[in-house]
C-alpha cells in the first residue's frame, strides 16, 4: 500500500498504539532520527493518530525515478498502514510469482476474464510505462547526440581540409620530382588516419574523465550510488570507428582536390 | 580597403569557407539552445503559473503545491481568514480527485476540479459560459472530456464519484447541464478533465465537507507578494504557503541537470566556434605570409595588420552566427517536441523559451570569442619578419 504519510518527531500522545517503522537513511538525516526514537505518524498535519518507533533506518535501493522527486519514505507493516488509512484489509496493489514456463500476458489476461474489481498486468508492462521519463530523456540525448556528431564531423572536415591544404607546397615538389599523384595521395591519406587515430584516443581519455567527474558531482549531489554517465566498450568503439571514418573521408576529399591541382598551382606560380 | 581586404580574402577559398561557416553555425545553433533550455523552463512555468495572476498556493503542510491524496481541512474558514488580509484581491479553494461519467454502457473517468467559479485561477473559457458561483447544476469540460462523452455546451451529463474499485459501483451520481468548454492551464495534452463549484465536488468525491487540495490567492500588489505570503506562513502554521517564486525555485532545484547540461553544452559550442576559427585564422595567415611582408614594406601599419586579422575572424563568427540562429530555432523546435511528451507535463509549458538579454550576452560572447580567436593568428601575422619572409617567397 503506498500513500503520502506525514512524519513528526513529538511527543504528543497518540490515538492508535506505537508500530515500529523502518526511516530511509536520507530522511532520518534530515530529521535526526536514530534507531528506538519516538515518532508521530498519520495522513494530514491534522490527524498524526498513530506513534512510531524507529525500529531501522535503511539504505533504499537506488532508483532513477525518485532521485528528481526526493521522495522522503518510512517503511511499516502493511496491517499498521492500513489501520492508520483507516481501510483495514485493503491494498492498491499485489504482485503475483508465475510458476515456471507460464507467460506473463496470458496470466495477466486469464485473471482479468476471471475476476472482477482490478485489473491484472504483467510487470513488464507497467515497467515500460513507469520508464517513459527515461525514454524522453534518451531520445533528447540522442538528439543532442546527432546535432554534436554533425557539429563534430563538420569541425574534423574543415580541420583535415586545412591541414592537407598547408602540404601544398610539399605536394607540389614531390610532383616536381616524379612522385606520382597516387603516393602522395595515399601519404596524405595517411596522415589524415593517423590524426584520426591520435584525435579519437585524446577523446577517449577525455570522455572517460569527464564521465568519471560528471559521475562523482551527480552522485554527491543526489547523495546516490547511481551511475548517471557510462562510458562502455560499445560506445568507444561507435565513437572511434565514426571519427576514423569521418576523418578518413575528409582527409580523402582534401587529398583528391590537392592531387588534381596542377604542381605549379600549388607552387604558386600560375 | 583598410577593413576590406581581411573580409574579403574570406571568398578566396570558397569551400573552405563555406565548411568553416557551417561549422560555426552548428555550434552557435547549438550555443542558442542551450541558451533557450538554461531558463526556458523557469520562465514558461512562471508565466503558466501567473497565467490569471493568482501569485499564492496554501495547500497542507509537507505536500506538493496539488496533491490530490491530501486535503486541507476547515477550507471554508481558511479561505475567509485569507480573504481578510487587506493585501488580497481573491482567494478560491480547489479540491482535484477522479469523477465518472457514463456513455452508453461504459463508465469513462475524468480529472475533476472543485473550484470557486468567482476566484479560479485554472482554466480560462473557450466556447459556451463559464459556471456562476453557487451553480451546483453546471459543469465546464476541457475538449478531451467534451470528446469522450461527445457532448458540448447544453447538454446534459450524468457524473458520479466515489466508486467502489470491487463493485465498480459510484456513490453519488449527479446529472449535470454542461456549460461551457474550457482550457484547463495545468492540463497535459489530451487531458479529460471537467470542472463543478467546489461544495457540489467535495459531495461527489466523498472527500470529506469543506476539504480542499490547494488555496490559491491573488495579491492585490506584485511588490507585496513576498510580504503576504510570510504573513499567511505566520497565521497558518499548519500550511504550506508558496509563492510563484518559491514554486519556480522549486522547479529550478529538481531540474538543476537541464540547466548544468545547457551550461557545458554552451561552453562547447563557444570553446569549437573559438577553436575553428583560430585554426582557419591561423593557416590563412601563414598561406598569406608573403603578401602580409609586402603589405608592412609598402608603409601599412602592424596596427592595420591585427585589425585586418580579427576582423576577417569576427565577420566569419558574424555570419556563421546568422546562419546558427535560424538553423538554432528549427533544433530547438524539434528538441522541444522531444521534451515536451514527458508524461503528465501541462501542455502550455516549453523548455525552449527565448529571453531576450540572454540571447544578447550569448550573441556578445560568441563575437567576442570570434574576434579574440583571431588574435593569435594576428599576432602570429603582425610579427612577422619583413625582409626574411620576402626572400622566402622569392626563392
Amino acid at each position: 500500500m503506498l500513500l503520502a504519510l506525514l512524519l513528526l518527531p513529538t511527543g504528543d500522545p497518540a490515538q492508535l498504539p506505537a508500530q515500529e517503522v523502518a526511516v530511509e537513511r536520507r530522511l532520518a538525516g534530515e530529521l535526526g532520527l536514530r534507531v528506538g526514537d519516538s515518532i508521530r505518524i498519520g495522513p494530514s498535519p491534522d490527524s498524526l493518530r498513530m506513534a512510531g518507533i524507529v525500529a531501522a533506518v535503511y539504505e533504499p535501493r537506488p532508483d532513477p525515478s525518485g532521485i528528481m522527486r526526493r521522495d522522503k519514505q518510512i517503511r511499516m507493516h502493511l496491517p499498521d498502514l492500513a489501520t492508520l488509512l483507516g481501510h483495514p484489509d485493503r491494498v492498491d496493489r499485489f504482485g503475483v510469482s508465475l510458476r515456471a514456463g507460464i507467460a506473463p500476458e496470458s496470466a495477466a489476461a486469464r485473471l482479468n476474464r476471471a475476476a472482477f474489481g482490478y485489473r491484472a498486468r504483467p510487470s513488464a508492462e507497467i515497467a515500460a510505462e513507469s520508464s517513459q521519463t527515461f525514454l524522453v530523456v534518451s531520445r533528447f540525448h540522442r538528439a543532442i547526440g546527432v546535432i554534436t556528431i554533425v557539429a563534430g564531423a563538420v569541425f574534423l572536415l574543415c580541420i583535415m581540409l586545412l591541414k592537407v591544404e598547408e602540404r601544398r607546397l610539399d605536394a607540389a615538389v614531390m610532383r616536381f620530382v616524379g612522385v606520382r599523384r597516387r603516393t602522395i595521395f595515399a601519404a596524405l591519406l595517411l596522415e589524415a588516419a593517423l590524426i584520426a587515430v591520435a584525435g579519437s584516443a585524446f577523446g577517449v581519455v577525455l570522455a572517460w574523465i569527464a564521465g568519471a567527474a560528471t559521475n562523482a558531482y551527480y552522485q554527491r549531489l543526489f547523495d546516490t550510488r547511481l551511475v548517471f554517465s557510462l562510458v562502455t566498450p560499445g560506445i568507444v568503439g561507435f565513437s572511434v570507428a565514426l571519427s576514423l571514418l569521418l576523418g578518413l573521408g575528409a582527409g580523402a576529399l582534401a587529398a583528391w582536390r590537392l592531387v588534381r591541382t596542377p604542381p605549379m598551382v600549388l607552387w604558386g606560380r600560375a | 580597403m583598410r577593413i576590406g581586404w581581411g573580409i574579403r580574402n574570406l571568398a578566396r577559398q570558397p569551400l573552405r569557407t563555406a565548411l568553416s561557416l557551417l561549422g560555426i553555425a552548428v555550434a552557435s545553433a547549438m550555443l542558442l539552445d542551450m541558451v533557450m533550455l538554461s531558463g526556458g523552463l523557469e520562465r514558461s512555468f512562471e508565466r503558466l503559473l501567473l497565467g490569471r495572476g493568482y501569485q499564492i498556493r496554501l495547500t497542507p503542510k509537507g505536500t506538493l503545491p496539488f496533491d490530490t491524496e491530501a486535503t486541507l481541512s476547515r477550507a471554508s474558514a481558511v479561505i475567509a481568514e485569507v480573504r481578510a488580509d487587506t493585501g488580497v484581491a481573491a482567494a478560491g479553494g480547489v479540491l482535484g480527485g477522479s469523477l465518472y461519467a457514463r456513455r452508453g454502457d461504459s463508465l469513462i473517468t475524468f480529472f475533476g476540479y472543485g473550484i470557486d467559479p468567482s476566484a479560479q485561477a485554472l482554466y480560462q473559457v473557450t466556447r459556451g459560459r463559464d459556471l456562476a458561483p453557487g451553480d451546483t447544476l453546471g459543469i465546464v469540460l476541457s475538449e478531451a472530456a467534451a470528446r469522450a462523452l461527445g457532448s458540448g455546451p447544453g447538454d446534459s451529463v450524468s457524473v458520479a464519484g466515489g466508486l467502489d474499485p470491487q463493485l465498480a459501483t459510484a456513490g453519488t451520481e449527479r446529472r449535470l447541464q454542461v456549460r461551457g468548454l474550457v482550457r484547463w492551464l495545468y492540463d497535459y495534452r489530451g487531458q479529460r478533465s471537467v470542472g463543478l463549484v467546489l461544495p457540489l465536488m467535495q459531495r461527489l468525491t466523498r472527500a470529506g465537507a469543506d476539504r480542499a487540495s490547494v488555496v490559491m490567492v491573488r495579491a492585490r500588489n506584485d511588490a507585496e507578494v513576498a510580504a503576504l505570503a510570510a504573513r499567511l506562513a505566520e497565521r497558518h502554521p499548519r500550511l504550506e504557503v508558496s509563492s510563484v517564486a518559491d514554486l519556480v525555485q522549486q522547479v529550478r532545484d529538481r531540474l538543476v541537470y537541464f540547466r548544468q547540461l545547457s551550461y557545458i553544452l554552451g561552453s562547447v559550442s563557444l570553446i569549437v566556434t573559438v577553436l575553428l576559427v583560430a585554426t582557419l585564422l591561423a593557416i590563412t595567415v601563414n598561406e598569406r605570409l608573403g603578401e602580409i611582408a609586402t603589405l608592412r614594406a609598402i608603409g601599412v601599419s602592424r596596427l592595420t595588420v591585427v585589425g585586418q586579422v580579427v576582423a576577417e575572424g569576427t565577420a566569419l563568427t558574424a555570419l556563421g552566427a546568422g546562419l546558427g540562429v535560424a538553423l538554432g530555432l528549427v533544433t530547438a523546435r524539434y528538441l522541444d517536441t522531444i521534451l515536451t511528451s514527458f508524461p503528465g507535463l501541462p501542455a502550455a509549458i516549453s523548455f525552449f523559451v527565448p529571453d531576450g538579454r540572454a540571447l544578447a550576452i550569448a550573441t556578445a560572447v560568441l563575437l567576442a570569442a570570434g574576434a579574440l580567436a583571431g588574435l593569435y593568428p594576428a599576432w602570429l601575422a603582425a610579427r612577422a619578419p619583413i625582409a626574411d619572409t620576402l626572400r622566402a617567397e622569392a626563392t
